[in-house]
């Protein structure tokens, strides 16, 4: 009975109802997200540099084109990817293992995890700040400790192929914990019974982790991947404090090379161009991420 | 009826904003028009826009003066070193009067003029009131006009300078600072004693260090742009003056590529490095106990051949501050004579000399009036800076000039790091100049560049 006065309020004075109420959330979602995207997405196909003498003009897909004619957009692409890479893998098994070891802590678990919050809610540019002291040559404490065990002093981002692994060690720092968190909540979640059965059934800890924890948690690693990715995709503000993209471009992200379009040179059009495909980029593999995680994955997590 | 597009929007806002403030100003426009000084409906109060640091210490020592003396006092924003130009055009292409004064290095001048975002500074006065006469020629007629008009004010002279330590040179039994760059390398290389001293230092990280290229490349004989703006850097001089520096790099500490302007006065004046180039202000700071190893050891001298004057720092009146005429106030107070010469030999702050006022030894004190080093090294210092300036190699500042020096400054860094080879970072900076110039037009371009040049030439450089 309920269902059919439902249905007919919907075919009514009530649908007209339920367009009122959703109509402030759909006008404000049109203004402030969709209506600026679509601009945007008609910049990206425009001439538009605001310290250049020209009108902006319709150009076509020219700066799409542009994109991959320019040597600096593939050489921060590389960048961002081998960054992506990194840090990804190295705080998804980080963040796992320790999860996995703070769940078997009898006591403390709350407060350890209330202190592993701390570097991801500081602001990047403190935690910028603080490694850049950190990484100091001549006063860092990183070189002090090197210097007591007689080893050579580093210029911590001072070489092409040491910067990006040095702002890998400081994202692993700010993020690691946060994925911890995530992992922590996800084995939280998970039943218990499960793991009580596979010990019954003679599992050891091991085959209990990598058969049945990991495989179970596999929706939440899919989503702190997702996170993460878009994250590493985004990183701007560590390269810009700590090494302006330099030595040469070594850590000239796609984040950063966007940054320098659009609000050094003022490019508006390329910069957006660019900022659509990376838009794409993170999608595209935001999908793949989550079509793997949603695979049927074998007997043991039936 | 013109098609919506954000310039329209954004210049009718403007006029819809001016009619509305109209309404708002016309008692001031009436009493304007009876006589009374506009400047006193103004806001006495106001926001100096600055590169974050010691450099805004001068606005806040005299203060409680500035307010005594034409009634009005800073308020500072201060904005990142590198970063600077986007933060300011970010701004001022909304028309936001978030700014009253802005204080910046000259080569943005260029943009700056162009794009309409600054107010002439004889439109609330005379040129008399800066004391023209006593700028030095340099920074008078290349960093502060524009097709004959005064935009800016002088505030900071900066150039590069030699500050090297003579005891090292000593005992290495070198008698002077080196006078050309094969010269410069040898001293290095003879200097380099790693991990406890090296030859010598540069800045060498991303940001600025275009600069240090630019000073061995104006030594070598090199120009920006020939009279068509066909870029000089990948010509003879410039790939010359690349391999030095990534020569020089074997004789500097291993973080070389980390060193930025901090950085490069900690390396000197932590002892470890027995020669450096950097901005002239480093020397005041080598005389002082509190920051310095090597107080009374150092020698200074211009670099060699030709010595190149980057960054310094000019004021103007931002076209869409509200309060033109209290700025005008503020920036000629700051600009005396008598108030400019207690900053530019301050070690807290990194202002130097723009005034042939300035040259004197005597005056080399902080601003509290406490001789800042011995007399012995005033004069030698004075004597650096006169020297410098007489080989003096000016920053560029045309329409477009950070756009062309960040992508040299790229290409350099890229070079410097081992990404490439010297030749081909220069040609491909050069191609990349080339582009910004069609983009900007090129006969127009080449017009601003020939009446740069001859502001040389009325300058007195040789270029």
């Amino acid at each position: 009975m309920a269902a059919v006065v439902g249905r007919r309020r919907a075919s009514g004075g009530g649908r007209r109802f339920a367009l009122l109420t959703v109509a402030p959330a759909t006008l404000l979602l049109v203004g402030i997200s969709i209506f600026p995207l679509l601009w945007a997405l008609r910049l990206s196909f425009m001439q538009d540099s605001l310290l250049s003498v020209a009108t902006p003009h319709f150009i076509g897909v020219d700066n799409y084109a542009h994109l991959f004619h320019d040597p600096l957009f593939w050489s921060s692409l590389g960048v961002t990817a081998v960054f992506a890479v990194s840090v990804i893998t190295i705080q998804l098994v980080a963040g796992l293992a320790i999860a996995l070891a703070l769940d078997r802590l009898p006591r403390y678990q709350q407060v350890i995890a209330t202190i592993l919050l701390i570097p991801s809610i500081l602001s990047p540019s403190v935690v910028s700040f603080q490694w850049r002291q950190l990484f100091d040559y001549y006063s860092g404490p990183l070189n002090y400790f090197l210097g007591l065990l007689h080893l050579p002093l580093q210029g911590w981002t001072a070489s092409a192929r040491g910067a990006l692994p040095a702002l890998v060690l400081v994202d692993f720092w700010e993020w690691t914990p946060f994925m911890v968190l995530l992992m922590f909540a996800g084995i939280k979640s998970l039943p218990r019974s499960v793991f009580e059965a596979a010990r019954i059934d003679g599992s050891s800890g091991w085959q209990v982790t990598i058969f049945q924890t990991i495989p179970l948690l596999r929706r939440v690693i899919a989503i702190a991947v997702i996170l993460r990715l878009i994250g590493a995709f985004k990183i701007f503000d560590i390269i810009y404090s700590l090494t302006a993209g330099g030595p040469g471009t070594s850590t000239e992200s796609l984040a950063f090379y966007t940054y320098v379009q659009g609000f050094r040179y003022f490019d508006l059009g390329y910069s957006t161009a660019m900022a659509f495909v990376t838009l794409i980029l993170i999608t595209v593999l935001a999908r793949l991420i989550l079509g793997f995680m949603e695979r049927p994955i074998g007997r043991s997590v039936a | 009826m013109p098609p919506i597009t954000r310039r329209n929007f954004l210049a009718d806002s403007a006029k819809a904003s001016a009619l509305l403030a109209l309404g708002g100003t016309s008692v001031g426009s009436l009493l304007s028009a009876c006589g009374t000084s506009s400047a006193s409906s103004e806001a006495t109060t106001l926001a100096v826009e600055i590169d974050a640091g010691q450099n805004a210490n001068p606005f806040m020592w005299f203060a409680n003066d500035m307010q005594s003396a034409v009634g009005v006092s800073p308020k500072i924003i201060g904005l990142p070193f590198v970063g600077q130009y986007e933060k300011i055009v970010s701004e001022m292409i909304t028309r936001s009067n978030v700014y009253d004064v802005l204080v910046f290095p000259p080569f943005f001048v260029g943009d700056f003029v162009a794009k309409g975002f600054l107010h002439k500074l004889t439109d609330f006065g005379s040129e008399s009131d800066f004391k023209l006469d006593d700028v030095l020629p340099v920074y008078r007629d290349v960093y502060l006009k524009r097709n004959g008009n005064l935009y800016a004010a002088a505030y900071d002279g900066d150039q590069l300078q030699i500050a090297y330590r003579k005891d090292m040179f000593d005992k290495a039994g070198i008698t002077k600072a080196p006078t050309t760059w094969d010269e410069f390398v040898a001293t290095a290389q003879a200097l380099h004693q790693p991990p406890t001293q090296y030859g010598n230092a540069f800045y060498g990280q991303r940001g600025f260090c275009y600069g240090w290229f630019i000073n061995i490349f104006a030594a070598n004989g090199g120009k920006w742009f020939s009279s068509d703006m066909t870029p000089g850097i990948a010509g003879d001089a410039g790939v010359k003056a690349l391999e030095t520096l990534i020569k020089l790099k074997r004789y500097a500490p291993p973080n070389i590529l980390q060193i930025g302007y901090p950085e490069l006065n900690e390396a000197y004046l932590n002892g470890s490095t027995a020669m450096v180039v950097q901005w002239n202000d480093l020397a005041l700071k080598a005389e002082d106990s509190t920051k310095s190893k090597s107080v009374g050891m150092n020698g200074y001298a211009p670099s060699p051949v030709a010595n190149y004057m980057p960054y310094s720092r000019v004021m103007a009146i931002s076209a869409y501050t509200s309060n033109p005429h209290n700025s005008y106030k503020l920036i000629q107070y700051m600009n005396r004579s008598e108030v400019s010469i207690k900053d530019v030999y301050d070690p807290n702050c990194g202002e130097d000399p723009f005034r042939t006022s300035h040259f004197d030894t005597s005056a080399v004190k902080d601003h509290t009036g406490k001789p800042t080093m011995s007399a012995a090294a005033a004069t030698t210092y004075v004597s650096a800076n006169k020297g410098g300036l007489a080989i003096g190699y000016p920053e560029l500042s045309i329409p477009g000039a950070p756009r062309y020096i960040d992508i040299l400054d790229l290409k350099v860094n890229e070079a410097l790091s081992g990404g490439s080879t010297a030749a081909q970072a220069l040609k491909s900076a050069s191609d990349e100049w080339n582009s910004i110039t069609t983009a900007l037009d090129k006969n127009a371009q080449v017009k601003a560049y020939a009446d740069w040049v001859d502001s040389f030439h009325k300058a007195g450089i040789n270029y």
